[in-house]
This record gives structure tokens, C-alpha cells and sequence, in this order.
């Protein structure tokens, strides 16, 4: 060791020295590094203290339930004032934690089906948000001033001295134990099965200081699996404007999105529409998204070249490792996800990103926010935006910079296409374009900073319903923006409040184009043109590899 | 480009399966022939009451047809409903066409017209089996979203033909039914694999309810039709008796299978398990040795 100055009275090795205390506090319990399941409160009561930043894996897809279980069960009078830093709170247990009185403050990003009683305890001043983030904004966090002292995190397996193997969920797993381990803190794993050999090491042993074997493997959600028997034929009808008037129109090479049934119409009839129109091989090629099913028959259809995910996908196990031209998949044969990077490749990589929403403003900013549910961003903001940090050019950036910046003399730029897909009406009827977001109120209520918006209209450059594409690109003025937005929202009262001689002259323009404009046939969209109809479709798209859970099947 | 005859309406199959341009319809929607007991109810009428009737053509021969739509009341039979089928066999009776096609797509008997549902689909069964003796073949098709069940899945049973795709459903009860009168226990109408496997097309046409199976396309259809259209089998007594001990030795091979699965092994079928994955030609090609014919 060196000497320290005699005039400096700073520990500079405060964290190390603490992180050492709570390892021998956990040595009296049980030796080596594997906690048998029994032991895993007394583990969490000894390695975690009160006030601690405690990240619990938990992402929309693979959740550390097992010890989240053991953590929301410690004693709030031994463990408390713990401050919970994670992506998702998906579990009624990452809430009972604050009911219990264990945590206190909360910084996350996502909570979808948590969502209501979240809100609910904001309410009542049993939680205090710090902030609602991205995904990525989060994991940066991790590394500035949000890091974990303790990190509880998930594991597919572990070998004996603790390296884990994290497989085709790797998922948030890599930025969470890098952030924790480096900064002096203690990393717990639980682990559906403890091995002799692993297929790999994902996360390597002496960033792991204790694993344990739960119970019953860990949960994962098939969220991103739709059923093709669920889309409406408007949506093989957007579909085919989006195909026709956007990917082929700028030749979207790389792309991204949020899925849901309007996106998967959209691949559905890669293989068929997108094929007929000569568009194999320009289009859709590389992909940054989840492996979900109804890929497949683009996989299959020699669309696509690459495709790097979040996290993976319930069933598609086995398609992947037969697939791995296309995915990323390791020598062992199975595919590894990393959230962060592939959030990084979504906004920095991608020429396109194309999604659905809730609510759309006249000015096309667009929300998920309902009232009386806090359920924050995830990753759609990042992947919604144009990326002003980039310099790489393709032809679809330039292409939409050039409409974007008028060639004036000023300064060229890129741009990436942002796209909104939605149907006028929602569910129940709800317009889906209205004249002030919900967000506004919401944040109103609940005491938001700013109003919760996904996607800022400064982002959008499509709007597409079934009446037709806005090209907000190409628009002049917020007045164009507007009269663009009324004229695709049908029979909504936004769409009725249209200037109709304004959106006439706008369509003249090209701002505006309808299914005729764009030389589609109306009557051909039918569902006979999904390139698979149903989930055995899909099953048999994938010569049987793609094996879906049982919600799914009906055999 | 297939199109889906599962997916597709009432008219639209029809149309299809028929030669084009020859279908004339008789009491069509501008008819306004609806029912008289739904307005009671505070219920919506159809302008056709769910069924379409006509005359066309079939590969050049001429056929009557009718074609129920499952998305009016699930392709119940009403007063009304009902005696659309019985005039138009009633019909066949009277000017022998070379066949009459029915697209069945019901759950039977219209609850809310009670009697005068259940008096229909004995009429259409007394009137069908007249147009069988008077030596007209009539050829059930199946395989609409809502299958055919209740009085119409014996009235399909009724037929010289029944021919299904695999995502079409034939039987007595429906699934909902059964689990209602019997408990969750018996049937579990919301395990989709258990309906499929126990009334859905591939395991009617292994037991030899179904004497034909074909993809879920309209041509396809069409082209069984077609097929069936020489396919008659007049109700004699002799063929009566036959197809009486062919139920009987099913029911001695079977009676005390518990799921369709010990069935398919029971037939001989190898790979049993992975029946429904099968696509219809390979499944055609395993079913063909094993399965039993009516």
C-alpha cells in the first residue's frame, strides 16, 4: 500500500471497507458464495442496509421474482428508507415493498400493469418518485448517480464458483452488475438452476458475490407474442400505406419499433405485398427488436439479414439458434439479448423507428398517459427521436432531411422517420387524436414535472390511419402541421374540425396521401394477405422450431 | 393467393365455391324476410336472417345452396332461417338439381325463438333426407368460424357428404354447452387444444365423420365439391344398416377412450402428438391407411 499524505484525513475507501462489512455479515450464514433458499432473508437483511440503492432486476420480460418475494418479506423495522432504482415494476411485490414500509424512494422507467396502484400510492405519499426515465437514461444513471449499492438480479444458471449464464434473457442483466460490481456494491443472483458447466459465462464470477437456486424458475412474459387471427383488416390497409408510401418511398434499410398488432400486419405482409412490389432485398433488412413470432415468415422470406434484441421471446428459443446468420447468437447455440446495447442501436443505428399510441396532439406529440395510472416510458422516447448526436449517413436520413431543412443554402442534415400508426378510433370508441393530451392533467395530478409525453411531435415525421399518410416533413408552418393531423384523423372531432379546402390543397401538395393517392386498391386489403393467418401459421412458417406457450395454441 | 373460408362471410364463401356470376339468390336482403320473434326481444333482425339461398352453377351442373352466416347470432336457426333451408330442399324435391350444397356455420337451434327453432331444423331434416330419397345428393360444407353444432351438426350428419378443413368444428353439443351442463371438469371449453382435438376437422375425418378434408381455402372447397358431386348415398335400408354397424364397431373400439389423443394411438396414428401441426397433405398422407371410413 501507498502512504497516504499526513494532511489528508479523507477514508478514500469508504465503499470497499462497507462492502467488505456486509460480506462478513453474510459469511456467518452460510460458506461460499451459493445461499441455500432458505437462508436468502437472512442473506438480503445482512447485505443490504437502510437507505440503501437497491436495483431488483425486473424488466417487462424476465423478473428476479424469488428474491423480490424475499425482499418485500424482510422487516421494515431492520430494513427500511431503501431507495428502489430498476427498469420495470411489473411484480405486485416491487410495490408491496413500499406499502411494507421497506423502501421509500423509487426511480424507474417503465410500470405498465403496476401502473394504477402506482399511482395510487403516489397518492397517498407512500412513494416518492424521483424520476420517471427511459431505459437508457437509467442505465446512464447506473453510472452516474443512481448506482446500486446492491444489485438483486436473475440468472438463467450458475456454475459453482458463481459465473452465470444469462442466455437468450441477458436483457438489462450486463448494465446493472457492471454498475454495481465496479462501484464497491454486492450483487446477488437467483438462478433457475445451478450446473457444473455452463453453456457460457454471461456474467463473469467476481462480478457475482452470492447466487441462490429458487424455487421455481424464474417468470418470464411472452409480451411481445401477438396472434395474426387478431388484426383487422384496417390494419392490413395501413399496413400496406406504410409499406407503399414510407419504407418503400425512403428505402428503409434499418429500422426499429414498438410491437403490436399494427407493426405486425406491417411484417405479416413483407412476405406478400412488400414482395409483389419488388421490394425484397431494398427493404426492412436490418432490425433492431425483440424475436417475436410473427418475424418469422420475413425471416423465412429472405427479408431480413440481422436482427439484435432487447431481451428475447418466449417459444422462439429454438428458431433462434437455427437462425444465427440473422440473430446474434453465441458459440453455445443460443442467442444473448443486452438491452442497453440494443437501445443504443435503435436510436443511433436505425433509419426508422414505427409505432402506436394512445393519445396524438395537434401538434403530433403523442402519449400513452391515462389518468389515474403512472406507468412511464420505457424505451419508445429514445427510439421515437431523432438522434441529433448522429453523423453516419444513410440514403433514408439524408432523404428525410432533405424534405425536413429546406435545401435553402443552410445547413444540410439528416433526419431519422419517426412514424405514429394508429387506427382514428380506438377501443371503446376512444378518438385516438384529441385536441390536449390526458398527459397534461396526469402530470397535473401527480405532481410531474412535465406533462408525460412519449414521443414529442418535433420527432414525428408520419402520421398514418386508415384515411391516409401525413407527411409532417413536409409541412411549413404549425398551421400545415395541424390541417395535416385533422386530415387523417377521420371521423374524429379532431378530423371533423378539419379546414377541408386546406387539406384538399395539402394532399395536392403530396402532405397528405390517401390509399388511392398512393396507387393502393382498398379492396385488397383483406386478411388474406397476412403472410400467416394464425399462430399455427407461424408455427409451420417456422418448420416447427417456433414453439408457442399454451395461451397461444389450439392444439 | 388463398382466401381463407374460415375467415370469409356467408356470400363471400358462397360465391366462391359456386361457378362465377351463377348464383341467383332467392329471398335476398331486399326481400326483408326477417324474423318476427327478435324485435320482441329488443334484438337486431338481419335482412336475411342469417342465411343466403339461391340457385347456381357447380362445375356446370346445376345445384341449389345455401350458405349460413355465423356472425349473425353465432348462424343460429331461427323460424325464419329454418324455413329458408326447408323450401330451398323442399325445392330440390320438386326440380332435382344435380346436388344442393350447404355451408353450415351455426350453434344450432335460435334460443330465442324456442320452439319455432327447434320445429325448423326437424323440418330441414325431414326435407333433407326427402331430397336424398328422391336421389339428390347434398354435400355439407364446414368450416366456418363458429363450426356446426346442435340440431345443425345432425343435420350435416344428415348429408351424402360432410366436408370439413381442419380449423372447421362439428358436433352434437357445442364446447360451451358441455361444459355448462357438465362441469369444467368434463369439458373445458377455453382449452383450445381440447376442442380442436375432439370436434375440430382432422379428428372427424380420422373418426369418418368427415369424408373428405381440405385447406382452409375457398378453392379448395370448391374443388371437394366438385368431387362430391357423383358421391351419393341414397338412404336405403341397406346402407342404413351398414353405416348403424359401422357406429356400433366405432363405439366398441372407442367407447372407453378418455380424450381423442388415445384415439389417434388406438388408430395406429405414430406420431399422434403432432397431429394438429400437420399440414393438410402430410396429415391426408398419415391419416390415409388408418382412418376410418363411414
Amino acid at each position: 500500500m501507498t502512504a497516504k499524505p499526513k494532511n489528508l484525513t479523507r477514508d478514500w475507501g469508504t465503499q470497499p471497507a462497507n462492502r467488505i462489512a456486509r460480506l462478513r455479515r453474510a459469511a456467518t450464514l452460510f460458506p461460499g458464495k451459493e445461499a441455500p433458499p432458505e437462508a436468502i432473508g437472512r442473506l438480503l437483511a445482512a447485505v443490504i442496509e437502510s437507505g440503501d440503492r437497491v436495483c431488483l432486476e425486473g424488466n417487462n420480460q424476465k423478473q428476479a421474482d424469488f428474491l423480490a418475494k424475499a425482499l418485500a418479506a424482510l422487516d421494515p423495522a431492520v430494513v427500511h428508507d431503501l431507495h428502489m432504482v430498476q427498469s420495470v415494476l411489473a411484480l405486485p411485490e416491487h410495490l408491496d415493498i413500499f406499502e411494507r414500509g421497506i423502501a421509500t424512494k423509487l426511480d424507474f422507467s417503465f410500470s405498465g400493469p403496476q401502473g394504477a396502484r402506482l399511482a395510487r400510492l403516489v397518492g397517498e405519499g407512500r412513494i416518492d418518485i424521483g424520476s420517471i426515465h427511459t431505459y437508457l437514461e437509467l442505465f446512464a444513471r447506473y453510472f452516474v448517480d443512481l448506482t446500486p449499492r446492491v444489485a438483486l438480479i436473475v440468472a438463467e444458471a450458475a456454475d459453482r464458483a458463481g459465473n452465470l449464464y444469462t442466455g437468450p434473457n441477458t436483457e438489462d442483466t450486463p448494465a446493472i452488475v457492471e454498475a454495481t460490481a465496479f462501484k464497491s456494491g454486492i450483487v446477488v443472483a437467483q438462478v433457475n438452476e445451478v450446473r457444473d458447466t455452463l453453456p457460457r459465462v454471461d456474467i463473469p464470477a467476481d462480478w457475482v458475490d452470492f447466487f441462490v437456486h429458487s424455487p421455481a424458475p424464474h417468470y418470464i412474459e411472452p409480451l411481445f407474442t401477438r396472434d395474426p387471427a387478431h388484426i383487422s383488416e384496417i390494419q392490413v390497409l395501413m399496413a400496406m400505406m406504410v409499406i407503399k408510401g414510407i419504407y418503400a418511398e425512403y428505402g428503409v434499410q434499418r429500422l426499429n419499433y414498438g410491437i403490436g398488432f399494427d407493426t405486425a400486419a406491417v411484417e405479416l405482409l413483407l412476405p406478400t405485398y412488400a414482395a409483389d412490389l419488388g421490394l425484397r432485398g431494398k427493404i426492412c433488412k436490418y432490425w433492431a427488436i425483440n424475436p417475436h413470432p410473427t418475424l418469422i415468415p420475413a425471416i423465412e422470406s429472405g427479408f431480413v439479414e440481422s436482427i439484435h434484441s432487447f431481451g428475447s421471446e418466449l417459444g422462439m428459443e429454438a428458431y433462434i439458434a437455427a437462425r444465427p446468420d440473422v440473430f446474434f447468437v453465441g458459440a453455445d447455440g443460443s442467442m444473448r439479448s443486452n438491452r442497453a446495447f440494443c437501445q443504443a442501436a435503435g436510436h443511433y443505428a436505425c433509419d426508422l423507428f414505427i409505432g402506436s399510441t394512445l393519445q396524438i396532439d395537434l401538434a403530433g406529440n403523442s402519449s400513452t398517459a391515462t389518468l389515474g395510472r403512472i406507468t412511464g416510458f420505457g424505451g419508445a422516447p429514445n427510439m421515437g427521436a431523432d438522434a441529433r448526436g448522429r453523423r453516419h449517413a444513410s440514403p433514408a436520413w439524408l432523404k428525410a432531411g432533405r424534405e425536413s431543412h429546406p435545401q435553402d443554402g443552410g445547413m444540410p442534415r439528416g433526419r431519422k422517420l419517426v412514424v405514429q400508426v394508429v387506427e382514428t378510433y380506438r377501443e371503446h370508441m376512444e378518438p385516438a387524436f384529441v385536441e390536449k393530451l390526458d398527459a397534461w392533467k396526469l402530470a397535473d395530478t401527480a405532481h410531474m414535472p412535465l406533462p408525460p409525453v412519449m414521443i414529442y411531435g418535433e420527432d414525428v415525421t408520419h402520421v398514418v390511419t386508415e384515411e391516409g399518410i401525413a407527411n409532417l416533413l413536409a409541412c411549413r408552418d404549425d398551421d400545415d402541421r395541424e390541417q395535416a393531423i385533422r386530415g387523417v384523423a377521420g371521423y374524429t372531432p379532431v378530423g371533423l374540425a378539419r379546414d377541408r379546402r386546406k387539406v384538399e390543397n395539402l394532399r395536392d401538395r403530396g402532405v397528405i396521401r390517401r390509399a388511392e393517392d398512393l396507387g393502393i386498391d382498398k379492396r385488397r386489403a383483406t386478411r388474406d394477405l397476412l403472410a400467416a393467418r394464425s399462430i399455427k401459421d407461424l408455427v409451420r412458417a417456422s418448420g416447427g422450431l417456433y414453439d408457442p406457450p399454451r395461451r397461444f395454441r389450439n392444439w | 393467393m388463398k382466401q381463407s373460408y374460415h375467415e370469409a362471410s356467408a356470400r363471400k364463401r358462397l360465391l366462391g365455391v359456386l361457378d362465377p356470376d351463377s348464383f341467383v339468390e332467392l329471398l335476398p336482403p331486399q326481400a326483408r324476410v326477417t324474423s318476427p320473434h327478435l324485435p320482441a326481444l329488443d334484438l337486431p333482425v338481419a335482412f336475411d336472417d342469417g342465411v343466403v339461398v339461391g340457385a347456381g352453377a357447380l362445375n356446370g351442373r346445376r345445384v341449389l345452396a345455401a350458405s349460413e352466416e355465423g356472425e349473425f347470432m353465432g348462424g343460429a336457426v331461427g323460424e325464419v332461417h329454418g324455413a329458408k333451408l326447408t323450401g330451398l330442399l323442399e325445392r330440390a324435391v320438386a326440380q332435382k338439381p344435380d346436388a344442393v350444397l350447404l355451408l353450415l356455420e351455426s350453434g344450432g337451434v335460435r334460443l330465442h325463438e324456442a320452439n319455432a327453432g327447434l320445429i325448423a331444423v326437424s323440418e330441414i331434416m325431414r326435407a333433407l333426407l326427402a331430397a336424398r330419397a328422391a336421389g339428390v345428393v347434398v354435400i355439407a360444407l364446414i368450416g366456418g368460424t363458429y363450426g356446426c353444432f346442435g340440431g345443425m351438426g345432425i343435420v350435416a350428419k344428415c348429408c351424402d357428404v360432410v366436408i370439413m378443413s381442419e380449423e372447421g368444428r362439428l358436433g352434437m353439443s357445442g364446447p360451451e354447452v358441455i361444459e355448462t351442463a357438465h362441469g369444467v371438469e368434463e369439458f373445458d371449453a377455453r382449452d383450445r387444444a381440447l376442442v380442436w382435438r375432439t370436434v375440430g376437422g382432422k379428428h372427424r375425418y380420422l373418426l369418418g365423420d368427415a369424408d373428405d378434408l381440405v385447406e382452409d381455402d375457398i378453392a379448395a372447397f370448391r374443388a371437394a365439391a366438385i368431387r362430391a358431386l357423383d358421391a351419393a348415398r341414397p338412404p336405403t335400408l341397406d346402407n342404413l344398416l351398414a353405416e348403424h354397424a359401422f357406429l356400433a364397431q366405432r363405439l366398441h373400439l372407442f367407447g372407453t377412450c378418455r380424450d381423442a389423443l388415445d384415439i389417434w394411438r388406438a388408430l395406429g396414428l405414430k406420431t399422434a402428438e403432432s397431429v394438429a401441426l400437420l399440414d393438410t397433405a402430410g396429415f391426408l398422407e398419415a391419416a390415409e391407411k388408418i382412418r376410418l371410413r363411414g
